[in-house]
């Protein structure tokens, strides 16, 4: 695992109410790497990803960039540059694809810099929250096209676009994936998994992405952790957990 | 055809609907400023064709659409639930009535401060209630208007006790020209419009798009960054802070105030009101409010042993053949006759 990591998960632990779910979880991220967490159904991967982005209660040591994000709340954690997609993306429904994806740069220091002043025609120049829904759109074309469309009318692909969109707007140092491709055709699936590559190249941005489809979350990942029952199983490279086909078969329940 | 001709008719084929949607987006903001406009000038010339006690009626219309637009913050654009906000009305006229009985404050001056109470009250109690949801926020916000009007009743000193305050109604300066009822009116129509505009630039700022966030998705909000409770406070807060200025304004319009006036039924006719009025919408509180003034006197006069029965029974067949409201009713009917016309 690199040294210098940029995400360091030290003994996690979490769960809902009395029900105890992670166990003892610890991993690191390099920065720029991508990063999947494969496992069943169960296993506490989504709530692995709650506890990164504080939406539940940890105990152990989370660390962004040698920063303690453990115990802070969703907008501080928000404020530090984790964007975290929610499994079933988290659309807001009634609102405009535009407000949709505005939202989130909802925590950005710059979202209203000087050149969003009007200027003396009257007229609005970019600012760098614009700009941003520009470098969206290069993603994602078919969002440009439907931007004044209301959300809940988009396809579930195109919303999971949205939501990808949506967390690219903050401009996020790491970005949590939650099942991206729930749902969705083995098509627009790989699709979606192409773009999140080209984002990660483009931009160096870490990627932390839960996902049932082991196979394609492999083919982009570097690194790779099993988690069974709240505890990591197995970890490695994308590589040498693709290779590993009898461990893998045997955790994951099918081959990979 | 060459190929980068194609291209650029494909993109502008693309751009197009959306280049179509916007500007009949603009139009339809055009319109609705153009609506609001004529609505204005009507209200500015309805007083002085009326009678005295119809005028009365509208300025009370005015007076619930206040309230009624505070509530539609909470409940249509944040997503939260009150069954309290007739507390908050009752603070702001008793605010009102206290200042002008002891200290005689002049009318106009009372108004801020009775705001200003209300909304210090609301973020007091919004801050525990909004850490709750659905109906325990439901029970807290219901314990709110049980308590705080019995409450009134017991400083008999300040507030009269159960037998309230009898005050005098604002006297209308003598440049006006006006009749104490159309100067009433006026008051009540400045306060509207003004309170209008503020909660329209509100749900246009940054702060709108949160409590929409907040509405249409909790958690995708809050993993966005926005603070759940801090937003639902203030929600709840300047909701608080609109029920108090309405109450200041009736406190001015009927010249007297008693527990009895800011009974449950006030807070739960408020609340019913906006979802008849259409939440969420911008002619709702208005609509709510002409609801709330002239159904219980129609279904008086339909059956004067049962208005309750009545009023009930409109609610519910408003709901039924309007799930969205007044407003969306209106909006409905205005697209298919546009729709009939554009066809002839």
């Amino acid at each position: 695992m690199s040294e210098n990591a940029f995400l360091t998960v030290t003994d996690l632990r979490a769960g809902y109410g009395g029900a105890r779910v992670l166990h003892g979880v610890s991993l690191a991220v390099g920065q720029g790497e991508i990063c999947a967490i494969l496992g069943p159904n169960g296993a506490g991967k989504t709530t692995l990803l709650r506890a990164l982005s504080g939406m539940v209660r940890v105990r152990g040591d989370v660390r962004l960039d040698g920063a303690d994000l453990s115990g802070r709340s969703p907008d501080t954690i928000a404020r530090q540059g984790v964007a975290h997609v929610p499994e079933g993306r988290g659309t807001f429904m009634p609102l405009t694809v535009e407000e949709n994806l505005r939202l989130g740069a909802f925590v950005r220091r710059d979202r209203r810099s000087l050149r969003g002043l009007r200027d003396l025609r009257g007229r609005r120049g970019g600012s760098a929250v614009d700009a941003d829904l520009e470098r969206v759109h290069t993603y994602f074309p078919v969002l440009k096209t439907r931007l004044k469309q209301v959300a809940g009318s988009l396809s579930g692909g195109e919303q999971q676009m949205l939501a990808i969109g949506r967390a690219l707007m903050l401009r996020p140092r790491l970005l949590l994936l939650d099942e991206p491709s729930l749902g969705l055709a083995p098509m627009v699936t790989q699709e979606l998994f192409r773009i999140v590559r080209a984002v990660n190249e483009e931009e160096r941005t870490t990627v932390v992405v839960v996902e049932q489809n082991a196979h394609l979350a492999l083919s982009i990942a570097q690194q790779a952790h099993v988690l069974e029952s709240g505890r990591i199983v197995l970890s490695g490279s994308a590589e040498q957990i693709r290779a590993d086909e009898q461990v893998a078969q045997s955790y994951l329940g099918y081959r990979v | 055809m060459s190929g980068p001709a194609e291209v650029t008719e494909k993109a502008a084929r693309a751009a197009a609907p959306t280049r179509g949607r916007s500007l009949a987006r603009v139009a339809t903001a055009r319109r609705q400023w153009i609506v609001m406009a004529v609505l204005l000038a009507v209200a500015c010339y309805a007083p002085f064709q009326l009678v005295p006690f119809r005028v009365f009626q509208l300025t009370m219309v005015l007076v619930y659409a206040v309230a009624l637009l505070g509530l539609n913050l909470l409940v249509g654009h944040a997503g939260q639930i009150s069954l309290g906000h007739g507390a908050f009305f009752a603070v702001g006229a008793y605010g009102s009535a206290i200042m002008i009985d002891r200290w005689d404050t002049p009318h106009l001056a009372t108004l801020p401060v009775a705001a200003a109470v209300a909304f210090a009250l609301g973020l007091a109690l919004g801050l525990p209630a909004m850490r709750l949801r659905g109906l325990y926020l439901a029970l807290v916000t219901l314990a709110i208007a049980i308590f705080l009007v019995p409450l009134l009743k017991r400083f008999e000193a300040v507030t009269g006790g159960s037998m309230g305050l009898t005050l005098g109604k604002p006297v209308p300066p003598a440049w006006t020209g006006l009749a104490e009822d159309q100067w009433l009116y006026f008051l009540a129509l400045a306060v509207t419009v003004v309170a209008f505009l503020l909660a329209h630039g509100l749900l246009r700022s940054r702060v709108g798009r949160a409590l929409h966030a907040v509405r249409d998705n909790e958690a995708a909000a809050e993993v966005m960054g926005v603070r759940l409770s801090f937003y639902k406070t203030l929600a709840f807060a300047w909701s608080a802070m609109f029920a108090g200025a309405a109450g200041c304004v009736y406190t001015w319009v009927i010249g007297f105030v008693s527990p009895d006036s800011f009974a449950l039924t006030l807070s739960i006719t408020l609340l019913a009101s906006i979802v008849v009025g259409g939440l969420g919408s911008f002619s709702g509180p208005l609509l709510g409010g002409l609801f709330m003034m002239f159904v219980p006197s129609i279904s008086q006069d339909v059956n004067d042993a049962a208005p309750g029965v009545i009023f009930g029974l409109l609610i519910i067949a408003v709901m039924y053949v309007a799930p969205t409201g007044l407003a969306g009713l209106a909006g409905r009917m205005t697209r298919s006759i546009t729709k009939i016309l554009r066809k002839e």
